[in-house]
């Protein structure tokens, strides 16, 4: 008998520490999601922790009506606790975006949580109450409960939070908490009344959280459609970015890594104003070169002039350009440019690519993503600029996308003055496009033979450009800014301007 | 591309792409965790070949050869020897060396995903006043142009790529090699005063009116009152100024492992505070800190300068024998290819290798060569399908884990201009820092590959968690006399004079080991110092 009590006691006592430490490790995930995703750690932190104490207070209060079936009660809440508690933090992912009152369901189940893990000491104590010393009993069950809750926030930031990620470290102590009733119900069966109904709940609980646990992939696929708050209708990862196309009325998006590419609503006033004015005050346009730009959208304009005899596109995706030389949608938004006779998809990197080509171009229109990391950043410093010139005919143009001159004019600056070291003439221009805000551009003529007021040939039927090119090199004061340096490979300087300003954002 | 609204949304989404990628990855893996083997090579100068000194049992010489000036050894200072020997019109010269190529030091690999560095791995930016220097670089086109204030502009795509450097530091990369994060204010206070004094010493000019510390070394000041520090070791004269700053120390250890192979307990004061001094960073304005490197290292500096000896060269040949004869010298040379001997005799000789190996072949050397302390170093160059970086600070061209045992690892793609690297290639760097070179030494061929393994992985653990689930290849390169380091008493004493000079003005020496640090601005000045000596000599001779 003593030894069988002994085994009762200290399987309980071991459920004592589970619990502290699952409990804990809730709180802080609640902790952790609330700061990311609301701002403010320190507020979030402070509020939870008093909540999650408070509710426990709330439980230990309830515990003592608690009065019948004791031991099952305890099974049942640990079961319970484990269903929240694991579920908690994909639940408050997939309510984020679209509850009003996403605070008001965050602290409901801290404060459930709480409340759960708040009557289970009272109620163990009670449980054990007659079969050990009082002395004992309250010393050793709190200890348990302090070493779980210390090995708990130990863990958390060192161990869970980066192996496991938020989403993974509560479903995994929501099962570790559900396999402790688990145990309970099979060793103490004796004890336990309805013992098979109890085991039932408790394997349904904790199949319940791997069957999420398997589907998370989904679920946050899923969550990522609400984050775009559009209908996500094609994605897929390349080797080099994450596409998503998404639809929403009339209005299609691109998204190249969550950063919006281009929406069918106005993306002709982008692609209008990058192509456009080159094409215009160039002496020549029969062979050109568009680098970036895999969605054919610059293409598209390029094509609208009869001279052009060829055009090479040099785009490092191939999983882009595909799609847009297939997808019957996407073709559509670019009139099949990518399939035209005279366009050359090369999938290659365009700085290597740009060394080692043998050809000379007249227009170079040059479409990269916005120099947000350092391999990024190579391709808008001046050594590239110097490649880019040796493949340039003589009275060639080129025309650079360089971000927002509103919200990056360090940045956008500093890539104009990294083409002014290397062209004799350089301006600036910028656009509206509500998808994106006011969006500038730089370009230069390799030669003194044209002027960026030139206009040597007109395309028809376009929507916003209109040949005047001296209405779009006006910046404001709040869009200049003088203070930059020039963008080299061995200082990067752009990356840093890039980060700072949008990182303000 | 444009960025537009989404930006400021990043935050919440980057969260949740790291928890799907977190719960994802492990069923990847499952899958994919197959038992991976790393290939594993070793490497190193040929000591085999060279050993064979000690016993010089050769064949007998079978063949004949006669030349004006021969040069013993094909390093960097051999390789700028031939280089002043071809622009001062001496065209009748022969270079002999012991490995399969010339270059020594500044020797490389490659694999198929980059070139990689088999030792010295940059050049930082030569002082204004090393016009030499300046010269063979601009004729290499590393210097495009002078500017208008006279300022040499350097190639951009041979100065290091941003960013160039990070330190892992209390789990998290940060910019730059000092510890920044959570300093104390002593430790502050403590850098700040190391640096100025440093400022103070690199400025600072002697009576003669020459720079207290200059590369090469020779032309600095002979004022005495600085040479006493050439008496204690770095750490002694930390002391003395009071730099107790663990961080401080741990950093200026580091910077003379880099630079001589042994740290600051064994290294002279004198030699440590040149290599913060030497530098004048005065031949560019506003780029202190920039260095000159290439995915292969100084075996880009090599390449230029194989131009000078090509049809004049003969490798895999170990000189055995060297005689003084009235009408010249005769040199025995072992070819290792073709197991013969062959005997060249030449009018003056330039002895271009180190004084470990002339003790071998010259009387009266071995006792001289006893105080030349060479550090053995080991490279580990990996391939490597992912670093599992932490991402706190992008990954830089050097990368230096504190409290690491070795020197941290160079990314050898910094230099390329591509987006995306099927693999990633580093350098993992290693000195046996000791005060028995020679022990070290035995260690370094005694121990069996899965201990480098061991030593290399574990080092790399400390920021790269999985990373030896990542490699694909290992490299090990072994470097039994890696540099010169210069011990207290050395650069001043006795032994390194004795060995620069010239026997019967027939044979001449040149190497970094007799200026004493091991840097290639030296050998570049050994070679052309030794071609003046000889040229000069023998104009006052005829």
């Amino acid at each position: 008998m003593g030894k069988k009590f002994l085994k009762f006691e200290y399987l309980l006592l071991f459920a004592v520490f589970t619990i502290a430490t699952c409990g804990l490790v809730y709180e802080l995930v609640a902790g952790t999601l609330a700061s990311y995703l609301l701002g403010d750690s320190v507020k979030q932190f402070s509020f939870i922790i008093g909540v999650y104490l408070f509710a426990m207070g709330v439980g230990s209060y309830f515990a003592k009506f608690l009065t019948k079936n004791m031991l099952n009660t305890f099974v049942e809440i640990e079961i319970l606790v484990g269903l929240i508690g694991g579920l908690s933090s994909v639940v408050l992912f997939l309510l984020f975006e679209s509850v009003y009152s996403f605070q008001l369901i965050l602290y409901l189940l801290v404060f459930i949580t709480g409340c759960l893990v708040g009557l289970e000491i009272p109620l163990l104590m009670n449980i054990l109450k007659d079969k050990v010393a009082f002395r004992d009993l309250v010393s050793n069950v709190f200890t348990f409960d302090y070493i779980g809750a210390l090995l708990a926030s130990i863990l958390f930031p060192l161990v869970l939070v980066p192996k496991l990620g938020i989403m993974g470290t509560s479903l995994f102590f929501g099962m570790i908490n559900i396999s402790i009733a688990i145990v309970l119900c099979f060793s103490l069966k004796k004890e336990l009344k309805n013992v098979y109904l109890l085991r039932f709940k408790a394997i349904g609980a904790f199949v319940t959280l791997v069957v999420v646990a398997f589907f998370s992939d989904s679920i946050l696929s899923y969550t990522e459609g609400n984050l775009y708050g559009e209908n996500i209708i094609y994605s897929n990862t390349t080797p080099y970015q994450r596409i998503v196309l998404t639809h929403n009325k009339s209005d299609y998006r691109l998204y190249l890594n969550n950063n919006l590419q281009f929406s069918s609503k106005d993306e002709y006033r982008y692609h209008e104003a990058l192509v456009h004015p080159a094409m215009a005050m160039a002496k020549n346009t029969k062979n050109i070169l568009v680098l970036g730009g895999g969605d054919g959208l610059a293409v598209r304009e390029i094509l609208k002039y009869p001279e052009v005899q060829k055009i090479t596109l040099v785009d490092l995706d191939e999983g882009m350009t595909k799609l847009f030389k297939t997808n019957t949608i996407l073709t559509g938004f670019n009139e099949n440019a990518l399939n035209n006779p005279k366009v050359q998809v090369l999938n290659q990197d365009a700085f290597v690519w740009a060394k080692s080509t043998q050809s000379k171009f007249d227009v170079v229109v040059i479409d990269f993503p916005d120099p947000s990391n350092y391999s990024l950043g190579k391709l808008y410093s001046l050594n590239f600029y110097n490649t880019i010139k040796s493949i340039l005919a003589k009275d060639a143009v080129i025309v650079v996308q360089t971000t927002s001159p509103f919200f990056a004019p360090k940045s956008f600056w500093c890539i104009n003055k990294t083409l002014a070291e290397t062209f004799p003439q350089v301006d600036a221009y910028h656009a509206y496009v509500p998808s994106f805000g006011e969006w500038g551009f730089s370009i230069a003529i390799n030669s003194f033979e044209t002027t960026f007021n030139t206009v040597n040939r007109r395309a028809e039927k376009l929507r916003f450009y209109n040949y005047q090119f001296d209405q779009f090199n006006y910046f404001a004061k709040d869009m200049i800014s003088n203070d930059v340096e020039i963008n080299r490979l061995d200082n990067q300087i752009l990356v840093r301007y890039f980060d700072e300003e949008w990182g303000k954002l | 591309m444009k960025s537009g609204e989404n930006y400021k949304f990043s935050r919440r989404f980057f969260l949740k792409s790291a928890a799907a990628a977190v719960l994802i990855t492990p069923f990847l893996q499952a899958c994919k965790e197959k038992a991976l083997s790393i290939i594993f090579r070793i490497t190193g100068t040929n000591h085999v070949l060279g050993h064979r000194l000690r016993t010089k049992n050769f064949p007998k010489v079978s063949e004949q050869l006669k030349v004006k000036y021969l040069i013993v050894g094909g390093g960097i200072s051999g390789l700028s020897a031939a280089r002043e020997f071809s622009k001062r019109g001496e065209t009748d010269f022969l270079l002999v060396e012991l490995e399969k190529e010339v270059g020594g030091n500044s020797s490389n690999g490659e694999n198929q995903y980059s070139k990689f560095p088999l030792g010295a791995h940059y050049l930082p930016l030569p002082n204004k006043s090393d016009t030499k220097l300046l010269q063979f670089l601009h004729e290499e086109n590393i210097i495009q142009v002078y500017d208008s204030q006279g300022f040499p502009v350097f190639d951009e795509a041979q100065l290091t790529f941003a960013p160039s450097e990070r330190l892992f530091y209390r789990n998290s990369w940060q910019e730059g090699l000092l510890p920044r994060i959570g300093n104390t204010p002593e430790d502050e206070a403590q850098m700040l005063r190391f640096f100025e004094q440093m400022e103070k010493f690199r400025l600072a000019k002697g009576a003669d009116g020459k720079y207290l510390f200059d590369i090469p070394l020779v032309k600095s000041s002979i004022d005495g009152k600085t040479r006493v520090l050439d008496l204690i070791t770095m750490a002694e004269w930390c002391n003395q100024q009071k730099f107790t700053s663990s961080l401080l120390l741990e950093y200026i250890n580091y910077c003379c492992r880099d630079d001589f192979g042994l740290g600051i307990e064994f290294v002279s004061a004198w030699a440590g505070i040149h290599y913060f001094a030497g530098r004048k960073h005065d031949s560019t304005p506003n780029s202190a800190d920039t260095v000159l490197t290439w995915p292969e290292g100084n075996a880009r500096l090599a390449q230029h300068l194989k131009k000078y000896v090509k049809g004049k060269s003969l490798q895999s040949h170990l000189v055995y024998e060297i005689t003084t004869e009235n009408n010249g010298v005769e040199v025995k040379v072992f070819d290792a290819l073709n197991n013969k001997s062959i005997q060249i005799t030449a009018e003056k000789v330039m002895m271009a290798c180190p004084q470990f190996v002339n003790q071998y072949l010259l009387p009266e050397r071995k006792k001289l060569a006893q105080d030349f302390h060479y550090a053995p170093w080991l490279l580990a160059t990996l391939v490597v399908t992912d670093l599992g970086d932490n991402g706190s600070y992008p990954l830089c061209w050097d990368n230096v884990i504190q409290g690491a045992k070795g020197l941290g690892y160079i990314n050898d793609q910094q230099q390329s201009v591509q987006q995306v690297h099927a693999k990633k290639v580093i350098t993992y760097y290693y000195s046996f820092s000791s005060d028995n070179c020679a022990k070290s030494r035995k260690e370094l061929y005694y121990k069996n590959k899965e201990h480098w393994k061991k030593l290399v992985f574990d080092d790399l653990r400390l920021a790269h968690p999985d990373i030896e689930s990542k490699t694909e290849e290992i490299n090990v390169h072994l470097l039994g006399h890696g540099m010169i380091s210069p011990v207290p008493g050395f650069i001043f004493g006795k032994a390194k004079a004795e060995a620069a000079k010239a026997i019967d003005n027939r044979i001449f020496f040149a190497h970094s080991d007799l200026a004493g640090i091991s840097i290639f601005e030296e050998a570049f000045h050994q070679g052309i110092q030794a071609v003046n000596q000889i040229l000069d000599a023998s104009t006052l001779d005829t």
